[in-house]
This record gives C-alpha cells, structure tokens and sequence, in this order.
C-alpha cells in the first residue's frame, strides 16, 4: 500500500477547516488518488513517485473547496426569488398533442368504466364477458395516459426515462385489468380463469411497481429541491411522517378487521365498500399531513 | 498549449456535466474510473483536470442529477460512488438533443464537409 498518499493529502489539507463537507471530499479524494497511483506504479512509476504525480495531478485543494458545498449551509440572500417567481420563470408548458391525447383517452376510459360497472350491476346485458371486455379497454387506455403523462417535462418535474414511463404503464394496466377480471369472476362464479387471471395480473402489478419503486430516484428539478421545501412536509418533520404512517396503520388494520367480519356476517361486497373508505380517510389524512402548514421553524 | 488545443480544450470543458452524466449512464462508477474513461476518450490530449470534475460533482449533486454513496471500504479508502438519477437521464437526453443539432448548425456554417 502506498503510504505517502495520506501524508501529501494531509499536507494538501493542511489548514482547510475540516468541516463535515471538507473531510467527504478528503475521503473522496483519498481513495480516488490510492487508485491513481497505484494504476501509475502498475505501470512502472516508483511508488513514491506516484503518489507525488497523483497529487499534482489533482491540482489544489483550496480551488475545490471554493464552490458552494454540496449540501447543508446554504447562505441567506435578501434577492432571492419567491417561489411564485420561480415558478413562473421554470414553467413549462404541456404539449398541445399530449393534452388531447390524454383527453381523449380519459373520455375512452371513463366510458369503459361505466359499460363495466353498468354490465356487473346487470343494467345491460353481456353478463361476464362484456365486465372484463369493458374494464380492459379501460386497463388498457388508463395504462397509456399513465406511462404518457410520466414522459412529458412538468414545471416541477423532469421527463421520465422511456422504459421506467412504460414499467409504470404497464403496471397501472395490470392493476386496473385485474380489478376487471376479479369484477367479471364476481359476476359469473363459475368463471375461475378469470379469478386466477386477476390473481397473477394482480401480482404481476404488485411486483412491477415495488421495483419500480425501490429503483426510483429524483425527479424534481433543481429549482424545486432547493426551495420548496414545504412540498416535502414529512423529509423535513419526521414526527409527521411516524404520525402519517401510525394512523395509516391504525386505519387500515380496523379496516380490514371491518371488512372480514362485514363479509362473513351480510354479504361479500361490504368488504369492497369498507376497503374504498379507508383508501378515502387514508388519500385526505395524507392531503391534510403532507401538504398541511409546516410549522414556522426557521 | 497552442490555440487550437485551447480551443478544443474550451469545447470539451464547456460540455463537463453532459459528459459526467454519459459516463454514468452506463454504471455507477467513482472519482478515479469515470477520470480514467474521459483521459482514454480524449487519447490524452485534452484531458478534464480532475478539479473541474470534483466541482462538477458536487455540482450535479446538489442539482439532483446524480446521488452519491459509499463504497465498501477498499486499500486505503472509501470509495464514493455516483448514481444518475431520473432527473439526470432526462436532463442528459434533452443535453445529446441539443448538442446534436447545434452540432449540425455549427458545421453548416464553419462549411464542413463529412469526412
């Protein structure tokens, strides 16, 4: 191992304030100049000279520390814009083709949803059939606008890569196309393809949007991350999010609890209706949390 | 350094972040390989100096177009790692779009012929 590295980058850092930035970028720094010399000794260089070529390679310390950190302090400036301003200055305007698309495309899968819902109440006639038809044809227009909406720029928000839009599409389809086919088993009970089919198209879409999410990183612009904090209430007050996330438990184990004994003592069905109200009280506790005032701390 | 080498210096400096950014398109990579990839690109000639591209780190960074994480700890160091994130994809495509067609005004208009 070649020792001389730590002692010249010690000289190279000698009187920089080691703050919490300074000693990242030293560490940084350190393991990219032990790869250089030892890629410059593999080639013949003596070991000490290496690690003095390495470090005047790198040039001097002071210049890297000049720049505003990568993190933390951020200086008070009295011109900064508001956000209003800002918002005005990034916006970005939707593309006239993708809002007539998406127009559209809503139209088409409202109205699948309502021939479905209207086919499984009996109101008109198809039985299963015409409930899993219909409700794929909305799984299928709800999947594009998904994956459409996801590749366009937004004032806030930057495009997103095509194949992640598209994973996203596909997932919303499996999700809405198994709520067809489970809609359509309902109907006709002897249809036990369409239960299994519901089940895996299910999975499939629990699977595709966990990877989806665990792979996700960033999408918010610059502009967004730095200064609209508030947008992000649970990132910056923890309690918060422990808060959101014990009454989301609290709700949706009474919830489900609910639901299993509402099925087992009337009919099947209140399961469906306790289940969509706890999506409601889950959607406004989280609108109320999240985008609720911030508290005026800083 | 002649005029002509400061001039193409100047080009490649100029397009830093976009370049950082195609570098990590491919992997997540660190300090040392993703200078390596440039120098073997540029054939030595007109190399980035390794503290434009910590400053261009930490640019990026702090623009939420790449993350950063450490590496398991190796011979004498940690290595810190960058990711490029969805933002840093769309912001490098919409970049290679732009680059591409004022590539193709800039040789219209300096007359240059293909090779």
């Amino acid at each position: 191992m070649n020792t001389d590295i730590h002692r010249l980058l010690d000289d190279a850092f000698a009187g920089v304030d080691m703050t919490p930035d300074a000693r990242d970028l030293k560490e940084e720094v350190r393991a990219n100049l032990m790869a250089r010399a030892a890629e410059l000794e593999s080639a013949g260089t003596a070991p000490a000279a290496a690690a003095r070529r390495a470090i005047e390679e790198l040039g001097p310390i002071a210049h890297l520390l000049d720049d505003a950190p990568a993190s933390g302090v951020r200086t008070a400036n009295p011109a900064t814009p508001s956000i209003a301003e800002l918002h005005t200055r990034n916006k970005v305007r939707p593309k006239p083709g993708f809002v007539v698309r998406t127009t559209l495309l809503s139209l088409v899968a409202a109205g699948a949803l309502t021939l479905a819902t209207l086919a499984a109440l009996d109101v008109i006639d198809g039985g299963a059939s015409a409930v899993f038809v219909a409700g794929l044809a909305a799984a299928v227009t709800l999947g594009v606008i998904t994956g459409d909406s996801l590749r366009q720029e937004t004032t806030t928000n930057h495009a997103l890569p095509t194949g992640r839009a598209v994973g996203y599409g596909a997932a919303t389809f499996a999700l809405v196309s198994a709520l067809a086919a489970f809609g359509a088993f309902a109907v006709d009970t002897e249809a036990v393809a369409l239960a299994i089919a519901g089940g895996a198209l299910l999975l499939a879409s629990i699977g595709l949007f966990s990877w989806l999410g665990a792979t996700q990183t960033n999408r918010h612009k610059a502009w967004v991350r730095t200064d609209l904090r508030v947008l992000t209430r649970f990132e910056t007050d923890e309690a918060a999010a422990a808060r959101f996330g014990i009454y989301s438990g609290v709700i949706w184990i009474a919830g489900i609890g609910a639901a299993i004994g509402l099925a087992i003592a009337f009919a099947w069905w209140w399961a469906l209706v306790v289940l969509g109200v706890c999506i409601v009280i889950t959607m406004l506790i989280l609108a109320t949390m999240l985008f609720g005032s911030a508290k005026p701390n800083n | 350094m002649t005029e002509t080498d400061a001039f193409a210096a100047d080009l490649l400096r100029g397009n830093t972040d976009t370049i950082v950014l195609g570098v990590l398109r491919r992997a997540d990579n660190y300090g040392f390989e993703i200078h390596k990839t440039i120098r073997e690109a540029a054939g030595g000639d007109h190399e980035i100096k390794e503290a434009t591209l910590y400053a261009t780190y930490r640019r990026l960074e702090k623009d939420g177009l790449v993350e950063s994480y450490w590496g398991d700890e190796s011979q004498g160091g940690r290595r810190k790692y960058y990711r490029i994130t969805d933002a840093g994809r769309a912001v490098y495509r919409a970049r290679v779009s732009a680059w591409v067609a004022t590539r193709r005004i800039i040789d219209t208009l300096l007359d240059v012929k293909d090779q």
